[in-house]
């Protein structure tokens, strides 16, 4: 680690010339991302943080409220609730569709697939759909008489055909599996990606080394994708968490609150009760936790390949 | 590379990040006194000056008077057919006003209309909601005309009779039910029973007029092997609508009418309201309604029932669109309970206002009296809506006199009994989920109308 670093006073050297002749011209270029960044993004927040601390219907003057609106936030069973709903929808949109896209790609990675362009392609459709259509396709497929029902009751499980997505006990799941429908897709094209750029001179050496399926896959391919499935898991954690969309079009929170999700309350409070404030705390406390469980996660599969490096040298 | 410049901050890498940190905080700093220096919302805008007051309908000079202009409408999608006959009219009387109307679904109008008419580019007229959430803000921020003057000028008020209370609002937004108007509506909506009467024709059974008879109607069509009920409760809300006609029969429609109004003292926590709630439950429960409501949309539901699916369909007389065909189907109101009480939900289709920030407000007034003056009755019968106004109405089609009778009926009883998440600016989402899950067996009826009244009582207390 240390032979790839050059000396700390060599490098003042040169970065203090760097310094000289590039830097503020440098700094001109990022103006108009920064300038966007801050007044489209950063200001947002900003203001939803600002609007938290008062209680405010949106239109007449606001008044003062201190962290009133995120303590009543945070002792809230029904935010919680819906939070435990995250929570499970994280092992929908993430942690199944990149289990089973692993699984698809360790057998890519020793059996040869024609028309594998096709596949990529048709498999990412659901990604890049309106999350509004996929929402209505699937209503369909869960009703009473919808597809899915059709096909249980014509393979002798019709007991099992219900409204799905109108079951206490289903509607949860129901509206998980449509995620890892549309992740699956997102998962599969990034550990395609990722496969290809794994040297065919790590499989080889593997299987010269007498390695099985099982230890190539946990040996070569798992520690090469790392990367990918980094972003995976940012991608489909974030998409778990802020999950509106799918739930709105589908369930509504129904039956009864099974199916609520933070930003549900979030879009209730601010546009049907009018308490922009408490709506703006959900916001900033879900913000919060996005971070802290992405931060989490960047963490738990950081780039260890400084310390396998030391080991192998020993 | 990385994880030496965080262990020795000399490196430039190092300094860079500092310096980049320090801009972050310089700022955030900055933006937040951008932000952040006053609360958030205006300065209140509570006219207490009404513009334009008038003595007698407005007159096409007066209205030439202000010139060519154009008048900005927002309407929920439902008054498309309305508006086709109406804006015609209008430009007719009218020449010198364009009418531009936009129109957005029921959720998309309640969710914006309050920014909207707090914008600079406010509609001049737009159409609200009954209850807290939308009206009631409205009137709070002083966004909308009173109409008073509008009521009297074209014969209003004497045609909505009580039912007016849903259209008045104290000055400052507090009190529902009295004090001025802030808003007209045209049409009587109600929630009744649609019946298929082949069906009940063939059971040997009439049209229930009472609750007793209802339930041994809903009995033998069981019996029979037929979906008694058929429901689609996706939405959430169609369920508790329907649920109003049990309610409606059990407890006296002046203590919910208090309730919803937000009368005080008023209680939704009794031992009536108990037994409608476990009869309804248990309907639920007992296949009276048919199965997997929860996970069908009132559409679905309602096309299935005009396919000749079930003999009885609770839900509003806006379906009547769908239930079309008057050989087989027939509305009725809601049947009596035995205190000879006999009400269900239903109100008066969504107001139109005048926004207090109207350049062209006799225009707007000349609009709105078009809308919902004496002589409108006709235009809303021609597209199936049971007008309030009924000088000159002619009805031949037989779906449509049972609603105009059924409305009759209702406003001759006990009147309608509103909708109950009126009540308060959360009690949709209370009152739906629990209503669920008591369907479900999964909640007692007893905790729910517990938290139901909790929920009403916090509000009092708070407003």
């Amino acid at each position: 680690m240390t032979a790839s670093i050059p000396p700390v006073g060599a490098q003042r050297v040169r970065g203090r010339r760097l310094r000289t002749r590039y830097d503020w011209s440098a700094y001109l270029y990022l103006i108009p991302a920064l300038g966007f960044y801050l007044v489209f993004l950063v200001r947002p927040v900003v203001e939803s943080l600002w609007i938290s601390l008062f209680d405010w219907d949106g239109i007449t003057p606001a008044s003062w409220v201190g962290t009133d609106n995120l303590v009543s936030v945070l002792t809230d069973p029904a935010i919680w609730n819906a939070l435990g709903h995250s929570l499970v929808f994280i092992v929908f949109y993430a942690i199944i569709p990149i289990a089973l896209a692993l699984f698809v790609v360790a057998i890519l990675a020793r059996v040869k697939v024609r028309g594998l362009v096709f596949f990529r392609a048709a498999l990412f459709v659901p990604y890049i759909l309106s999350s509004v259509v996929v929402a209505i396709a699937w209503r369909w497929i869960y009703a009473l008489d919808g597809p899915l029902n059709a096909v249980l009751r014509a393979i002798g499980l019709g007991s099992f055909a219900r409204a799905w997505l109108g079951d206490f006990n289903t509607a949860l799941p129901a509206v998980g599996f449509i995620g890892t429908w549309v992740m699956f897709g997102l998962a599969f094209v990034l550990f395609i990606s990722g496969l290809q750029n794994i040297p065919l001179e790590l499989f080889e050496a593997a299987r010269i080394d007498g390695a099985g399926m099982f230890r190539e896959f946990f040996s070569v391919t798992l520690p090469s994708l790392r990367g990918e499935m980094r972003v995976a898991l940012v991608l489909m954690i974030t998409a778990a968490l802020r999950n509106f969309d799918i739930v709105w079009n589908t369930t509504a929170g129904g039956p009864g609150s099974s199916t609520t999700v933070p930003s549900y309350f979030i879009y209730q409070e601010a546009f049907t009760i009018h308490q922009v404030g408490r709506a703006s705390a959900i916001a900033v406390l879900m913000t919060i936790f996005i971070l802290c469980v992405i931060g989490l996660v960047m963490w738990l599969i950081r780039d260890r390949s400084d310390s396998v490096r030391v080991r192998g040298t020993r | 590379m990385m994880q030496s410049s965080v262990r020795t901050p000399h490196t430039r890498a190092g300094r860079r990040r500092s310096r980049a940190l320090a801009s972050i905080a310089v700022c955030s700093a900055a933006l937040l006194a951008l932000a952040g220096c006053s609360a958030p919302g205006g300065t209140s805008n509570q006219n207490s000056a009404i513009k334009d007051p008038i003595t007698a309908p407005v007159t096409a000079e007066q209205v030439k008077a202000l010139g060519n202009i154009t008048l900005n409408v927002w309407a929920d999608q439902g008054e498309q057919e309305l508006m086709k006959s109406i804006v015609p009219a209008y430009e007719k009387e009218f020449p010198n006003v364009k009418v531009q109307i936009q129109f957005k679904s029921f959720n998309d109008l309640t969710a914006t209309v309050l920014n909207a008419m707090n914008s600079d580019t406010a509609p001049d007229v737009t159409q609200g909601n009954q209850g807290w959430a939308t009206d009631g803000a409205l009137v709070k921020a002083g966004l909308i005309r009173p109409l008073d003057d509008v009521v009297q000028a074209y014969g209003y008020a004497a045609a909505a009779g009580a039912a007016a209370s849903q259209l008045k609002w104290s000055s400052d937004g507090k009190t529902f039910g009295s004090g001025s108007f802030y808003g007209m509506s045209p049409d009587n909506q109600m929630v009744g029973m649609f019946y298929n009467k082949t069906k009940l024709a063939s059971l040997g059974l009439s049209v229930p007029t009472t609750l007793d008879e209802l339930k041994t109607a809903l009995a033998k069509a069981k019996a029979a092997g037929e979906i008694p009920i058929t429901l689609g409760n996706s939405d959430k809300g169609s369920a508790m609508q329907a649920f109003s006609v049990v309610q409606g029969g059990m407890t006296p429609a002046a203590d919910t009418v208090g309730w919803v109004t937000g009368k005080s003292g008023s209680d939704f926590n009794t031992a009536t309201n108990k037994q409608a709630l476990d009869l309804w439950a248990s309907w639920a429960q007992d296949g009276t309604i048919s199965p997997g409501y929860d996970g069908t949309s009132p559409d679905d539901a309602v096309a299935a029932f005009a396919k000749g699916s079930g003999v009885f369909y609770l839900g509003g007389n806006w379906q009547a669109g769908t239930i079309s065909d008057g050989s087989t189907f027939g509305f009725a109101p809601a049947p009596a309970g035995a205190g000879n009480t006999a009400a269900s939900n239903g109100s008066f289709g969504m107001p139109w206002h005048i926004s207090s920030k109207s350049k062209n407000t006799l225009a707007a007034i000349a609009f709105i009296g078009l809308i919902n003056g004496p002589d409108s009755g006709h235009y809303l019968a021609d597209v199936n809506r049971v007008p309030v106004q009924l000088n000159g109405v002619q009805v031949a089609d037989p779906m449509f006199t049972d609603l105009i009778n059924a409305s009759k009926v209702q406003l001759a009883n006990n009147g309608a009994l509103y909708y109950y998440d009126w009540s308060t600016p959360t009690m949709f989402d209370l009152f739906t989920s629990d209503l669920q899950e008591v369907m479900a067996g999964k909640l007692s009826s007893s905790d729910m109308l517990s938290a139901v009244q909790k929920n009403w009582t916090d509000f009092q207390a708070k407003s």
